[in-house]
């Protein structure tokens, strides 16, 4: 498994209504984490009222295309993806904590950096 | 008919025929797999097992006969020899469907048959097409062994349909060789094995030579094979002298994965869901012959008081051996059933309902995720030999433990800490939630100041402790141990839904990383890379160390001067590398957890988890000064307060002595009695003598004790500077 890129961003906490409401530039991928915990890789800078926003560089990620998710990562994840698209997925991969960012035409497998070493060990 | 191949039994090489099982082939050859026991060729009993090409427990009657195969008896006694597995890779596959049905019988076709009418999407799941089902989890997933490896199949719906297995003979002389039951008997009669002269007790087989016997069964004679079976009719007893004895007892339904699958999506169809009725009780012989458990072991555990199925089975083991019950389960429901007047359910089956290698068992299972801070590699050129603490790699040291110890005592190193539990908490509702949550009042931290806090459960049980820090009215940065921060997530997060508040909670552990610049010359340290305004003693400030943007808290674990800086995980590499060439001239040098125990040891402060048990309270830690009392509410309070006058008897104490630490974990003696043990200990080079924390449960309680065969004294701690002044610096 190569090496994964870092993936900087925004990490914001509010109320599940008020993440709803965000409006996102061209560019920044909004990933709901949870109801009220959203990461928004590439995002920056943003002051927002009544949240709690933090830079967040902790994650580290891998950009796939459908075919190499097939290839290298499905089998290693023993739990349904969901069949929508976009959507993002989260459960152990090959064992470890992660998520999957599902779109189209392509696939981010990220988790926290602190766990990159074992996909890079588990996964082919 | 001429030999398909040979493989050896015990070293002696025998043929087998084409179609043969192994088991089929050894009692064509006049053997038996096991010396002796019914054998029901249908997989489930455990009477034919042996070990097979190096695995031990196979089912000979479920194995094809094969050229080279090497099968080995197991000894009448003890277990299978140990074999050093080979290193073998098993696949698993996974997949989904929709309905499964497991079992390709009658039953298990017509139901497939029915849900593919309904517009099910079927899937048909066989043993006897090589696919074969072990294990039923929640999912529902199933786990198969196949010739290609391992399946893990999610469904919506399984259908079982096992059918159902033969009744075995219990009663005095069942483990002789020359038994098997009516299925067992037409199977080895259609393979052209001759059974010699055959008598049936109940319906005889149909198309098998025997002669039928009436009667109740009483007991096999013979010596390691059956010689004559003795039936009772009327009070009267026969002997029927026989080579074999076909045994046509009545069924049981072969349910284990129903029984695994409880609450699930399953149905049971076909003989798998009948209720047949259980045999008689038995008086005598062995019920469970895989793990060899008779009759009078039933009679010994009950007569004890197990008195329920699940106790019998826990306390005589009958059940727990290669066949997992489905051969003795309706015997010894029967058995119950006579001294109870109601048969019991059956016992829940635990997987894997059949043999399987740990190989198999483990297949593409991984061991738990541990994590790496950002420094790991850091600390890997620097030396330093790492260990697994609370879900992360640590470095446990860098070579010379007492070296960087004394770093710390005279001069500055760096720890990293990056594995705390890291949180952010604001909202409107922020301080009146940790409010709730903390012993202590979090309302006098002013802002730029922290304090350390214990965390209770409702109990009054510490379970946590860490830092609160005030960034702002309403908003704080909790830290907690590294091995309780996942708990402390949950904690909180139960607790602010517990309570309607309105919080916003961030984990930032993974985020950011953190190292602890400790020593006297800490200050002197970080000033060089730029942070010229400093925290005092439990404040902390944002800025910037060799350009990198920091939280900066000033505090004291190891007894110094200590400043921890958390900051971005991307940016950690350089700040170490920076704090490591800035401090070459100070004698910096990180430490590792050794010494970090060691250093806290000497002031005293504790380790959750390490230094505490499940039901330490406050006072039991003398950390009194922790709770606030007059505080209306937070957790636990109500527990404090209706502890607070009750005896204790219990202490966690500071400890001194002369000589080396002892272990911890060893016994602290009072009056020859052992009263406690040491948690903690640690030879200090600064004092010249061992230090320890330990436990003392006997009031009153003693000052001197014996530890180790010396004499120690109880010594309040802090051990190393007791007024703080160096931590102040």
């Amino acid at each position: 498994m190569r090496a994964p890129e870092p993936l900087r961003g925004l990490r914001v906490v509010a109320a599940p209504t008020v993440l709803d409401a965000l409006p996102w530039p061209g560019g920044v991928v909004a990933l709901r984490l949870a109801p009220d915990d959203l990461f928004a890789l590439g995002a920056a800078g943003t002051e927002l009222v009544g949240a709690l926003v933090e830079e967040e560089a902790g994650f580290v990620g891998w950009w796939f295309t459908p075919a190499e998710l097939h290839d290298h990562v499905l089998e290693h994840i023993d739990w349904p993806l969901p069949a929508a698209r976009p959507a993002l997925a989260q459960g152990l991969v090959a064992g470890v904590p992660a998520r999957l960012w599902l779109t189209a035409d392509r696939v981010l497998l990220f988790t926290a950096a602190a766990y990159a070493h074992e996909l890079i060990d588990r996964l082919p | 008919m001429s030999a398909a191949g040979h493989f050896t039994l015990d070293g002696t090489r025998l043929p087998y025929e084409p179609g043969d099982t192994v088991a089929v082939a050894l009692l064509r050859a006049g053997e038996h797999p096991m010396y002796g026991g019914t054998l029901c060729l249908a997989g489930d009993c455990g009477n034919c097992v042996a070990e097979v090409d190096g695995i031990a427990y196979v089912r000979t009657c479920q194995t094809p006969g094969r050229e080279g195969l090497a099968v080995n008896r197991h000894p009448p006694t003890g277990p299978p020899p140990w074999h050093e597995p080979a290193e073998r890779h098993f696949a698993v596959r996974r997949g989904q469907a929709d309905l499964v049905v497991i079992g390709a019988g009658d039953a298990g076709r017509a139901a497939a048959a029915e849900a593919e009418r309904r517009g099910r999407a079927v899937t048909l799941l066989d043993a006897g097409q090589e696919t074969e089902v072990v294990a039923i989890y929640a999912g529902p997933t199933l786990i198969a062994r196949t010739p290609e490896g391992m399946l893990h199949l999610r469904a919506r719906e399984f259908v079982l349909a096992t059918g159902a297995a033969e009744i075995q003979p219990v009663c005095p002389g069942n483990r002789l060789a020359g038994l098997l039951t009516a299925r067992a008997a037409q199977q080895l009669h259609a393979a052209g094995v001759d059974l010699g002269v055959a008598v049936a007790v109940g319906e005889p087989p149909a198309g098998v030579p025997c002669t039928p016997i009436h009667g109740d069964l009483v007991r096999f004679e013979g010596i390691g094979s059956v010689a004559a079976v003795v039936t009772s009719e009327r009070g009267t007893e026969r002997t029927t002298p026989c080579d074999t004895v076909i045994l046509d007892l009545g069924r049981a339904p072969r349910d284990h994965l129903s029984r695994m699958a409880t609450g699930l999506p399953v149905t049971v169809v076909g003989s798998a869901a009948v209720t047949f009725p259980l045999p008689p009780a038995p008086t005598g012989g062995i019920v469970c012959g895989c793990a060899g458990i008779g009759v009078d072991a039933l009679e010994s555990v009950w007569a004890r008081g197990f008195n329920e199925l699940e106790l019998v089975k826990r306390a005589s083991l009958v059940g727990t051996g290669t066949c997992q019950g489905a051969a003795c389960m309706p015997h010894v429901r029967a058995w119950i059933a006579d001294r109870t007047g109601q048969a019991p359910e059956p016992f829940t089956a635990r997987p894997a309902s059949r043999q399987i290698t740990l190989g198999e068992a483990s297949a593409d299972t991984h061991l738990d995720a541990f994590r790496r801070t950002s420094l790991h590699d850091e600390h890997l050129a620097a030396g330093a030999q790492m260990d697994r603490f609370g879900g992360w790699w640590r470095p446990w040291h860098y070579g010379d433990h007492l070296a960087e110890y004394r770093a710390v005592r005279e001069g500055v190193s760096l720890g990293d800490v990056s594995t705390l539990g890291k949180f952010v908490v604001s909202g409107p509702n922020a301080l009146e939630f940790l409010q709730g949550l903390y012993p202590t009042d979090v309302s006098t931290i002013r802002v730029g100041r922290s304090r350390y806090a214990l965390l209770l459960n409702e109990r009054g049980h510490v379970i946590d402790d860490g830092m609160i820090c005030r960034e702002g009215e309403d908003r704080f940065v909790l830290t907690f141990t590294t091995g309780g921060a996942g708990n402390a997530e949950m904690w909180m997060r139960d607790w602010i839904e517990t309570w309607g508040l309105d919080v916003l909670l961030l984990d930032r552990t993974m985020s950011l990383a953190a190292i602890n610049v400790t020593g006297p010359r800490a200050g002197e340290l970080l000033a060089r890379l730029g942070l010229a305004e400093q925290p005092k003693f439990l404040q902390h400030l944002r800025g910037q160390v060799a350009g990198v943007p920091c939280h900066v808290m000033r505090l004291s674990f190891t007894g110094e001067a200590s400043f921890e800086l958390h900051h971005p995980v991307d940016r950690s590499v350089e700040l170490w590398r920076a704090l490591l060439a800035a401090g070459a001239d100070l004698g910096i040098r990180p430490h590792g957890l050794q010494a970090l125990f060691a250093l806290r040891l000497e002031k005293g402060h504790v380790i959750i988890g390490m230094d505490t048990e499940l039901d330490t309270t406050p006072r039991r830690l003398g950390m009194d000064w922790a709770v606030n009392m007059e505080k209306p509410y937070f957790v636990g309070r109500e527990a404090l307060l209706r502890t607070a006058t009750l005896p204790d008897r219990r202490r966690l104490v500071g400890l001194t002595m002369p000589g080396p630490a002892p272990m911890e974990g060893t016994p602290i003696l009072s009056d020859g009695s052992v009263i406690g043990h040491v948690t903690s200990s640690f030879g200090s080079p600064t004092l010249g003598q061992a230090v320890m924390l330990g436990w003392l449960k006997r009031a009153p309680f003693p000052e001197q004790v014996a530890v180790d065969g010396r004499i120690a004294t109880v010594s309040a701690p802090p051990f190393y500077d007791p007024e703080g002044l160096r931590a102040r610096a």
